[in-house]
């Protein structure tokens, strides 16, 4: 649902959220006019790529030539327009394939030059300005040259307000419209820093750059409503757009003037991204081979991939988990030690092992596997233990008075809640279902009550905070980690503030947290912040999944990572002999 | 007739808009709306206003209902919020895969429906009449999106990498990669082959009941006395049967071409998902999943208007089988 | 002979669950009304087949319009086998208690009997949750044919009063009902219930009543049109003519010609419904867990259809011949209520 590097965003996957679920366009509004834009945008494509294209030969036959096809359940919404995109997929398509980044990360999360060749900041302790240098040999498929206008108008235009930019968040700490932005010379932008920040770096690997001879006429307000994304993308990156077929496929095709430094035109001649909407059938179209790589399965298609012997099995882990969030404004979850005992009482582990068959670990803080201060150690600390789990509630004052079975509180207010947990997700249901069992057995009543994803988020994240306890996810993606929007009791008004943690400690932390860009100090500082969540168990963290991706042998090279399917789509390549169409 | 037909035009216009009205009023009253699925922390409320503003979702339903109303008029069914387009766009460009199945299983399942209703009644109460009765009721009798998965995995999964079949039928789909590359009678195969599977599952559905429709159609008629006349008069039967009999129990399996239409684009939805087949079916379930009101509101309509259509093709269809039956 | 294998069925489950049997006395609810069921239904199997053996041969005597019927639909060889089929599954669903071997709802070892396939000790498998399938699939029983039963009990009731209203008043109120119900016609159903299902949270109450209050157009059209024929017949003019009063004609003439086209209606109704709430577990919009109807299962089951085919495959073959049955029977009551179509 978001950026690599763009805070926490709710990871949904009910069965409406997982397609389309973004959105564009102005209903109530009229209908913009924008004449002529995509047939002429694309017959410059059209007239630069193909002089392009028949200039170019290939140097190997083995390796350039075929085409790969991605399934995956949704669509790209709002296509390759990256002011209005909140969509993972869609991102990485803009990142990786049809567009360019920046900066790129690297397989050790350090940051590589990509579109821009080198960079500079002013001072690495106390950083005011960053200088970009772009490259002077990467085109837009038109045929312009990218040059430093783009990354200003792009810098521009996403950190107005009114352009409503989602991942804005990432730029807090930057000076923001016109006047954080300064062109040197053609190649040559100057960004400004408002404040410190201990990962300023981390908005560019993931922020696209758009041309700015196409867009900037049009007013930020009508982006969301412009053509440009869905039917006729003019890109700068490996790969040219040449069919879109809404909710169904993209076509994309090689560029030949890719710049060699950075691996020059890719080894396929076309890609393609199919929607297919149900899970079920894509992992069919996996194993007749009808698509090559089949996007994120279900854990328990794994099983399937693995048996064939044409299909290949890739996993990793993947920077998001399931939770479950307590509201500290009701009478139950207002003691932190309540909290621990929900956590506690619940046999987690159990839950891991069988919803995630070793593709993935157990949570026990928000801090993911691929963060440097990860510490799985933690694990023990909240072990399964329902004697313990029932001595806490005798602590806190939760006791079987009236032999029911049943706690209640010194006032006889029983021990029953409500646990709320979006449609169309069988995981979270099964969590539910286990919770309910399980702690029925420490004597609290669970009430599971399924809702809509939509009105559930409304409801958590409304004034009203009309929640006992929830199910949900956060994917908090690669880089930055910064949980000041769920913690901080300064946020507490605040639509993700939705447990009410209040905790001089946690404020303090994530102050500091914000602040310190030295690692082996931050190091610490995030140490002793994971024990304060532990203790206070804003939430009950319960796992971070893997990421699964099934990919057909006769597609090599394939690289995918917590930092995207398609980083390394350019080197992707099928062998002449098994491409589809040559007989085999 | 063309003055029945005025009539019947100009009485569904309000029957449609009434549609669409009420399914606006409810999915408005739904909580939540198209800007709920964009959560991420760092937006913050001006943000969200602000997005809201570019969508106009500041306005109050009403004024959001006349708006729409008054584009309407002028044949502007606004913009769709999660496909980022002009409505009418997305529609054009779904409804063709959606006519096209319908079409197609229209045509196999009235095909196959009127064959077997035929075979049934001529042998009534036969193990054979029962035999298709059975095996009818029970394709009719499987939830769609399971008897549609069954097919895929005998057709797709099976026939290929079990059985190695020299035809097995794509999964999903509604064309292959090479598409652009191929010959026109190559293309057409090429759509058949991606069609076969959707538009079976749909067929097998609605056969079940056009059969027992024109089972006892014919056998009402049958029984009637100008079949009994023609049998006296020694006239062979199969004369009997399709020249006299067939003619006039079509008459009402006629009717069912209207009130199919509702349960067609009803099973669209299934088969589409379950297919990856980019239609109005799947496309309007996902619009009312994020509240994406012109979008339910123009296929609504649209639906609406296809089976007020397939009704009057009906009456008309009526009036050509039927010489009895004349229109003013 | 249906008798004697009701009967030897009814007490093959006192004896085998002798224990739970025992029990359920002081059980809960459920387990007394499957106790009341199997006493029930053992004491009537036994006075039936006193019956046989104490009169003579049953001989028809009237030949009223049902007896006929009755009898049309007893030669109907279909029809009699779907009527002995519903009677089962309703015996089934009453007996679950006695019948399941398993708690639904209890978790097994979820490391090592994690969708395991059918065997002597789950005879249907398990299921993601390590659950007994079979047990699950008795118990869905419950819940399917409930769905089915009071939803088409909603449709009818509210159709044929509609229908009868608009039929008996006419003038403006039948134009405004049957604007109406060619409103709510003329659109696909599955989306309407959609719609409706995203505004509440889904429960089973609210799918029943949705599925129930989409459903009683053709009702409504059905009974509406029995009405305006029935009016112009020549016993109803007849009866008027007589100076009886309107209720004894509603009474006497409309009710009981009206009753036999919705008694096909509902027969039918009932699987179709059974069927429609699959495809809304499908969507994600059925019946919720911990409960769990067939079409739920079929749903959830499909996920791993390859891998576990016992999860989909069980509840989808309850589903079918369930609804096969239904179908049988009003297939068999429309030839039979039909005298154009008897033999």
């Amino acid at each position: 649902m978001n950026t690599g590097a763009a805070g926490l965003t709710l990871a949904v996957s009910t069965l409406f959220a997982a397609c389309g679920g973004d959105y564009g366009g102005g209903g109530g509004v009229a209908t913009a006019d924008f004449g002529r834009f995509c047939e002429e945008a694309l017959a410059r494509v059209d007239a630069f790529i193909g002089r392009a294209e028949s200039e170019w030969s290939a140097p190997d036959s083995t390796r350039y030539g075929g085409t790969a096809v991605v399934g995956a359940i949704g669509e790209l919404t709002n296509g390759m327009n990256h002011f209005v995109t909140s969509n993972y997929e869609t991102n990485d398509h803009q990142q990786f394939v049809n567009l360019m980044t920046l900066l790129q990360y690297d397989s050790t999360l350090a940051m590589q030059p990509y579109l821009a060749e080198s960079w500079e900041v002013d001072d690495l302790e106390d950083p005011s300005t960053i200088t970009f240098h772009v490259r002077p040999d990467v085109f837009w498929h038109d045929g312009f040259k990218v040059d430093a206008e783009d990354v200003a108008f792009t810098y521009r235009t996403i950190t107005d307000t009114a352009t409503a930019y989602p991942n804005l968040s990432m730029f807090d700490h930057y000076v923001r419209g016109p006047e954080g932005v300064e062109v040197i010379d053609s190649l040559t932008v100057r960004i400004r820093l408002a404040r410190p920040h201990a990962e300023y770096m981390d908005p560019w690997p993931s922020v696209v750059i758009m041309p700015h001879h196409l867009l900037e006429d049009v007013p930020v307000t009508q982006l969301q409503q412009h053509p440009y994304g869905t039917q006729c993308p003019v890109g700068n990156g490996p790969f040219v757009f040449v069919e879109h077929r809404p909710q169904e496929s993209w076509m994309f095709k090689a560029n030949p003037v890719f710049p060699n430094v950075l691996g020059g035109r890719p080894h396929l001649d076309r890609y393609v991204y199919r929607v297919i909407p149900e899970q079920t059938t894509l992992l069919t179209d996996l194993l007749t081979e009808n698509i090559d790589v089949y996007i994120n399965p279900r854990a328990d298609q794994a099983p399937q991939i693995e048996a064939s012997p044409r299909l290949t099995l890739l996993h990793y882990t993947w920077p998001a988990y399931t939770l479950v969030a307590w509201n500290s404004r009701r009478p139950w979850f207002a003691d932190a030690r309540v909290r621990r005992a929900m956590s506690i009482a619940v046999d987690r582990r159990k839950i891991v092992e069988a919803q995630l068959r070793g593709y993935g670990s157990l949570a026990n803080t928000g801090v993911n596997p691929l963060h440097f201060a990860y510490d799985p150690s933690l694990a023990d600390e909240l072990a399964y233990a329902p004697v313990v789990a029932r001595r806490l509630l005798e602590e806190a004052g939760w006791l079987d008075r009236d032999r029911d079975g049943l706690r209640e509180n010194a006032d006889g207010e029983p021990f029953e809640f409500t646990l709320k947990y979006n449609q169309g997700n069988q995981r979270r249901a099964d969590i539910a279902e286990i919770m309910q069992a399980q702690l029925a057995e420490v004597g609290v009543r669970v009430r599971p009550q399924v809702l809509e994803f939509g009105t559930m988020i409304a409801q958590m994240t409304s004034q009203e905070r009309d929640f006992d306890a929830a199910i949900f996810g956060w994917n908090t993606g690669i880089g930055r980690l910064d949980e000041t929007a769920l913690f901080h009791s300064d946020k507490a008004g605040e639509p993700y503030a939705m447990t009410g943690t209040n905790d001089p400690r946690i404020d303090q932390l994530l102050d500091t947290l914000q602040l310190v860009i030295d690692r082996e100090d931050a190091a610490r500082f995030w140490h002793e912040y994971q024990q304060v969540i532990l203790e206070q168990q804003p939430y009950t963290y319960i796992y971070f999944d893997d990421r699964l991706d099934g990919v057909n042998k006769r597609l090599r090279g394939v690289q995918m990572d917590a930092r995207g399917e398609w980083i390394n789509i350019k080197d992707w390549w099928i062998p002449a002999e098994e491409r589809r169409g040559s007989g085999s | 007739m063309h003055r029945y037909l005025a009539r019947r035009t100009a009485a569904a216009i309000p029957l449609v808009l009434g549609i669409a009205t009420i399914v606006f009023f409810v999915i408005s009253l739904a909580p939540g709306d198209p800007t709920q699925v964009l959560v991420s922390p760092g937006m913050r409320p001006e943000v969200i206003a602000q997005v809201r503003a570019n969508f106009g979702l500041d306005q109050p339903l009403p004024v959001r209902y006349v708006r729409w109303l008054g584009a309407l008029l002028t044949g502007d069914l606004g913009y769709s919020y999660s496909h980022g387009r002009p409505v009418l766009e997305v529609i054009g460009q779904i409804l063709p895969n959606t006519l096209l199945l319908s079409a197609a299983a229209l045509l196999v399942a009235f095909a196959a429906g009127v064959l077997i209703g035929i075979v049934q009644s001529l042998r009534q109460y036969s193990i054979t009449d029962q035999a298709l009765s059975v095996l009818a009721l029970f394709f009719y009798s499987m939830p769609s999106f399971w008897l549609a998965l069954m097919l895929i995995l005998v057709f797709a999964l099976f026939a290929r990498n079990v059985w190695e079949w020299p035809i097995y039928f794509p999964p999903s789909g509604t064309r292959s990669i090479e598409y652009a590359t191929l010959g026109p009678f190559e293309r057409i195969a090429d759509r058949i082959r991606y069609m076969t599977l959707p538009v079976t599952s749909l067929a097998l559905v609605l056969a079940a009941g056009i059969a027992r429709y024109t089972r006892g159609s014919m056998l009402e008629v049958i029984r009637q006395d100008y079949v009994r006349t023609a049998r006296a008069k020694g006239l062979p039967e199969s004369r009997v049967v399709f020249k006299h009999a067939l003619r006039n129990a079509l008459i009402p399996v006629i009717t069912l071409l209207g009130l199919y239409l509702p349960v067609l684009f009803s099973g669209t939805v299934f088969i589409e998902t379950v297919f990856g087949w980019p239609g109005m079916g799947k496309t309007i379930v996902d619009a009312i999943g994020t509240r994406d009101y012109p979008l339910v509101m123009g296929t609504s309509l649209i639906f609406g208007a296809m089976v007020v259509l397939g009704n009057l093709i009906a009456d008309m269809l009526y009036a050509v089988v039927d010489p009895r039956i004349r229109y003013e | 002979m249906a008798a004697l294998l009701v009967w030897i069925g009814l007490m093959g489950v006192a004896v085998l669950r002798r224990e739970r049997v025992a029990g359920a006395l002081s059980g809960s609810l459920e387990d007394r009304v499957a106790l009341a069921t199997l006493v029930g239904g053992l004491a009537t199997v036994w006075v039936w087949s006193w019956r046989d053996v104490a009169k003579p041969p049953f001989r028809w005597l009237g030949v009223s319009q049902w007896a006929l019927a009755g009898r049309a639909f007893a030669r109907n060889r279909l029809a009699v086998l779907g009527a002995i089929g519903i009677l089962g599954l309703y015996l089934i669903a009453l007996l679950t208690p006695f019948l399941a071997p398993a708690d639904p709802a209890l978790l097994g070892d979820l490391l090592t009997e994690l969708l395991a396939p059918p065997s002597e000790t789950h005879l249907l498998g398990t299921d993601h949750f390590a659950r007994d399938v079979l047990s699950r699939v008795l118990y869905g029983a419950r819940v399917s044919l409930l769905i089915g039963f009071v939803a088409v009990g909603i449709s009818v009731t509210v159709g044929t009063l509609l229908g009868a209203v608009a039929g008996s008043l006419g003038g403006w109120v039948d134009t405004i009902v049957m604007r109406f119900v060619d409103m709510v016609i003329s659109f696909p159903q599955l989306v309407l219930l959609i719609t409706i299902i995203a505004l509440f949270e889904p429960s089973i109450f609210l799918i029943v009543a949705v599925l129930g209050l989409t459903q009683w157009t053709g009702t409504a059209r059905l009974v509406r049109g029995e009405v305006l024929s029935l009016r112009e017949r020549e016993y109803v003019q007849a009866a008027q003519a007589l100076g009886f009063s309107r209720w004894r004609i509603i009474i006497a003439h409309l009710i009981p010609n009206v009753l036999g086209p919705v008694t096909v209606a509902a027969t039918l109704g009932i699987g179709n419904t059974i069927v429609l709430e699959a495809g809304l577990s499908f969507l994600g919009l059925g019946v919720q867990p911990p409960m769990a109807s067939w079409g739920t299962m079929v749903a959830d089951g499909r996920n791993v259809m390859l891998q576990a085919w016992w999860l989909s495959t069980f509840p989808g073959l309850a589903i079918v011949v369930t609804v096969l049955c239904f179908n049988l029977v009003g297939d068999g009551l429309r030839d039979a209520l039909d005298p154009r179509l008897r033999r």
